[in-house]
Order: structure tokens, then sequence, then C-alpha cells
């Protein structure tokens, strides 16, 4: 299980992140779910330890701040929007960085095993990549590319993946098959395994998960089965739009253009 | 170069930088052919007899001025371009090299210095010696800076710092050689950057510093592949960014301090070599820290060897040279990958 205690975090001396306290159980997927600016990157960024933050974050009761980053990198992964690439990599090389953590250094920078190769290739098959293997990343589209990211985290075998708005760059295609995938990474349960994502798009959000986390200016909102939860004010007021009508609007708009209505 | 195995690509590069060797030997005054480069090298190693046309002068130009002079070209090239290599990658910015980060106006400062005060504690390695230790210093206060400012030690505040550390010793040197024209003078002729003065102690100094160095390198090039990544993505795949960002910078900029400290400023050659071998070999730094070395190594024989014959007995500053090609090359390979 993971352990969020009291998490406090800023920049440059200016606050960010209030005492945020819930927890997650292996199985299971959340998505953060906020208006621009409330801080749900800086929490995945606390999660992951890759800034300072006051409080405690724990897997199965183990201090994450405290372990090595090697250990950390087994235990938790993060795939974010952002990933600045200047030099040519092959598919295959990117993804093989995933098992850094994994490949022990001998004198020189180690090799990968045998068991290293066969999670390298199964992650590249996993996100539909392999008929690509040897193509440099600098070459692919940006779905390709977030693929490429996604198996590289994939590979890295973590028990924990925090998605930090991957889908970004992403048509819708490779958006509902990125999050489709991660749900049956967690699900197939042979694993101890959760997922922790943040997407601007709540249908995005929702579709990881219902199981979601609120927050508004920092500090954690309200948490649980996005139904029992949330309702049209709560969403208003979080928002400051009516989220709700537009949605509908929404729908009404899609309904209509099923079997060609509209057209009538 | 696509088509070519990774092997033979390796095996050509190689090849072509014993040819760059054994031209940087054999042109100049006397033409010397590689067949008497052969027989006085094996002279002097196996002592195998030497032919009969080769005479004692043709041998005592090879092994007091030319093989020196050459070999010292290669370690500095390759000591610069896989220092290059490293800081591109460490700081994920293709344009990085130890010059961003002030080794060569720390070395400066450390020349000037020397000059300015006359201070000659090891003799004629004085200059060499303090030029390194200001460089490696000055790297060393923008690093430790950086990491005080940001925990993970980030590439943005490692640049800025290190820009700013530049800025500021540059100032420094400007003002001590505006007190001290003769001072001045032999700093500008220093930083112009010249093998002319090698010999076979230079090269005994400087060939197990980068030699080592780039061996402590190749530990971490599988971290290093990481870093180009950006330091959030190594981080969270298992890099301890603080510490290997340190010691890599460091261990680079020693390396680049070495070369500098002996030759004088050369810019460029840790730009281009580096860049190439990407373009050829792929960007694992497996490959490219000791390609880049290989290449890098090769090209400065040959910038110095142009450097010496162009105008003849004029001999050119070496910098100049390598930044003349360089820059040419250097735009094509960079533009040439962005389209």
């Amino acid at each position: 299980m993971l352990t969020v205690k009291k998490v406090s975090a800023g920049y440059s001396g200016k606050r960010v992140l209030f005492d945020i306290t819930f927890n997650l159980d292996f199985g299971q997927c959340l998505s953060i779910i906020g208006p621009n600016g409330c801080g749900k990157t800086t929490l995945l960024k606390c999660i992951a330890n890759l800034i300072d933050f006051d409080g405690e974050i724990s897997l199965d009761g183990e201090n994450l701040a405290k372990i090595k980053r090697r250990k950390l990198a087994r235990k938790v992964a993060v795939l974010s929007q952002k990933n600045e690439m200047y030099f040519p990599y092959s598919v295959y090389d990117t993804v093989m960085l995933g098992r850094f953590s994994h490949i022990k250094p001998g004198l020189f920078a180690g090799e990968p095993t045998k068991k290293d190769i066969a999670a390298v290739n199964e992650s590249i098959e996993a996100v539909g990549l392999s008929c690509l293997i040897d193509r440099q990343i600098n070459t692919l589209s940006g779905g390709q590319l977030q693929r490429v990211f996604l198996a590289r985290v994939l590979a890295q075998n973590p028990q924990i993946i925090l998605l930090d708005e991957p889908t970004n760059h992403l048509d819708l295609k490779h958006q509902l098959e990125l999050v489709d995938y991660i749900k049956k990474w967690v699900g197939e349960g042979k694993e101890k395994r959760a997922v922790i994502g943040v997407f601007h798009d709540i249908n995005i959000a929702l579709r990881l998960t219902e199981n979601v986390l609120f927050m508004d200016s920092g500090k954690l909102s309200r948490m649980g089965n996005f139904r029992d939860t949330a309702d049209d004010e709560f969403l208003q007021n979080l928002f400051g739009v009516n989220v709700v009508s537009y949605m509908t609007e929404n729908s009404r708009f899609w309904e209509s253009m099923k079997n060609g209505r509209h057209l009538l | 170069m696509k088509t070519f195995p990774q092997w033979l690509k390796i095996l050509l590069c190689i090849f072509s930088a014993i040819i760059a060797l054994i031209l940087g030997i054999g042109i100049g005054s006397v033409y010397i052919t590689p067949g008497e480069i052969a027989a006085v090298i094996a002279n002097k190693i196996f002592a195998l007899p030497l032919p009969e046309t080769t005479t004692d002068i043709t041998a005592a130009i090879i092994m007091n001025v030319r093989l020196p002079r050459a070999v010292a070209a290669f370690i500095v090239g390759a000591g610069l371009s896989a220092g290059g290599a490293v800081m591109q990658s460490v700081l994920a910015n293709p344009l990085a090299s130890g010059y961003t980060l002030g080794v060569a106006s720390g070395a400066s400062l450390g020349v000037t210095v020397t000059l300015f005060f006359g201070v000659t504690f090891l003799g004629i390695f004085t200059l060499p010696f303090m030029g390194f230790i200001f460089g490696l210093f000055t790297v060393l206060i923008a690093v430790t800076a950086a990491s005080r400012f940001d925990r993970n030690t980030g590439s943005a505040a490692v640049i800025l710092i290190g820009m700013v550390m530049s800025l500021f010793v540059n100032a420094v040197v400007t003002l001590l050689m505006g007190l001290n024209k003769d001072a001045a003078k032999s700093v500008i002729f220093w930083q112009m950057g010249s093998f002319s003065g090698m010999d076979n102690k230079t090269v005994l100094i400087i060939f197990p510093i980068t030699l080592v160095i780039i061996l402590l390198l190749l530990r971490y090039s599988r971290a290093m592949d990481l870093m180009t990544f950006g330091d959030e993505q190594a981080l969270s795949a298992g890099v301890n960014s603080r510490f290997t960002k340190t010691l890599l910078l460091t261990l680079s900029s020693a390396l680049t301090g070495a070369a500098v400290a002996f030759v004088g400023t050369i810019g460029f050659i840790d730009l281009i070599a580096p860049h190439a071998v990407r373009k050829i070999f792929g960007a694992k730094h497996k490959i490219v820290i000791p390609m880049s070395a290989v290449a890098g190594g090769g090209f400065m024989v040959l910038s110095d060897l142009l450097a010496r014959t162009v105008i003849a007995p004029v001999e050119l500053p070496v910098g100049a040279v390598t930044a003349i090609i360089g820059a040419p090359i250097f735009a094509y390979i960079f533009l040439k990958k962005s389209k």
C-alpha cells in the first residue's frame, strides 16, 4: 500500500502543497483532478522524490525518501508529458535505459542480462512498436515517441507508475490505447501494482478510473468514487465553469452524430 | 554509413585516425615516408636495425619533434572531444562544453596569475599546472554553487552559474592584463593555442591523465545515456543525479583542463567530434566517448598539420584552424540534423 502522510511542498520558499494525506492499495488506479496550478504535478514529484517535501511517503511501510535512487526506481516510475531528446538513440536502446536500476555495474557500466533483454522486448511488443525497434527516436511521431517512453517505464518494472499528463501530445486513438494499456497493466493483478494519473481531460481521467482525488489550491479537496464525491456545484466551484452543462451539451452533440441522425 | 555494421565503422574511424597520425608525423619541412616512420619507431621499441636510407637526423626529427607533437595533439584532441561529449550529455544540452562551465576562463586566469606574478615553483610545468588547477577550481565553484541552489544540481542552474563564473573570471583576466602589458602578450599567445612546445615529457604527463579519466567516464556511460533525456528522467530511472553529475562534470573538466593547460584554449573540436560521432555511431555513450576521443584526436592532428604547413614557416594558431574548419562543419552537421 502507498501511504502519503501530511505531505507539504513548495518552490523557492513558496508553499504550493498543503498537508496531503491519502492511501492507495495495490491493484488500484487513482486520478488526480483539479484546475491548473492546484499542485497535481507537485504531488507526483513528491511521490517520485524529485523535489524536497515535508511529511512522509511510504510503500508497504518503507519510507521512499530514505531509499537509494536505484532501489526507488524499481518501485516508482514516472511517465511525463515532457521528454527532452536531443540525441539519436534507437527505440531498443531507449527502452533498455528503463533497465538501468536492474543492471549491476561492473568494472565498466555493466551489461544487460537475458532477463533485461526479455523485459525490453516484452515492453516494446506490449506498446506495439516491435516493427520500429531499430528506428532512431528522433525520427518518430509524437504518439510513437510517447509509446517508446511508456515501454521504457514498463521495462523499469516498477510497482507504482505515476502518469504526469502523458496523453498531452497524443491523438484520441493513442490516448485511449495508452490509458487502456495502463489499466490492463494494473489489473493483471499477479504483482503488486498501482497507478496514479494526472490528466487535463476529465474524460480521460475517468476512463482510467472513477477513483479520484480532487485538488484545489494545493489542498486535498475530496477523495473517493467520482459519482459519490462530485456534484454539479462542487465541480463548478473547483473549475470556475459549469462542467456538467458543458459535458451534457457535448454528449447531446455526439449523440446526434450517432448513426448520422444529424443529417435527418 | 547506416548500411555499414558498427564494427566496420569503428575500424574505419580508428584507421582514419592512424592515417592522420602518419600524415602529422610525415609532413613538414622534411618529408618522411610512412615506411621510415615505422622503421624508426620499430627501432626505438624493438631495437630493430634502421634501414640504411634512414639517417639519424630523420630519426631525431621523428622521435624528438614530430612524434611527440602529433601524439600530444592526438591526446589533447581526444581529451577535449571526450570531455565535450560528457558535458553535452550530463547537461542535456547539445551546445555545452568544458568552456561553458568556465574551464577555459579559469585556466586563462591561472596562466595570467602565473605570468603576472612570475610564479615558477614547478619550472616549465608551472604554467600548465596553474592553468589546470584554476580551470578545475572554477568549475568546482560553479557546480558547488549550483548544487546549493538546486538539490538535484539542475542543468539549467549549472549552465547559468558556469556562464556567470566564466564572465567574472574573464573580467579578472582582462583586469590583470590591463595592469601588465608584457604578461598580457604572453597570455594572448597562450590563448591562441599551439603544439609547438610539445615534447616527450608533456606526452608522458597528459597521456595517463587522459586515459584514466576516459576509462572512469566509461563506467558511467549508461547513466549519461539517461541524463541526455533530462534531470527528471534520469532521476526517476534511478540515477543519483547530484552525485553522478558532480563527478562527471569534475572528471570531464579535468580532462578539458589538462588539455587546455598545456596547449591553450582550442575551441570547437569538443562540439564537432561528439556530434559527428553521434551521427555516425548513434548516441550510446559506450561508443560515443571512445569514438569521440579517436575522431577528435585525428581531427586535432590534422588541424595542427594545417596550422604549421599552410603558410610555413609561419605557424598559425591551431585554435583558429579548428574554429575555421570546425564552424562550417558543425553548422552542416547540426542544421542537417534538425531538418
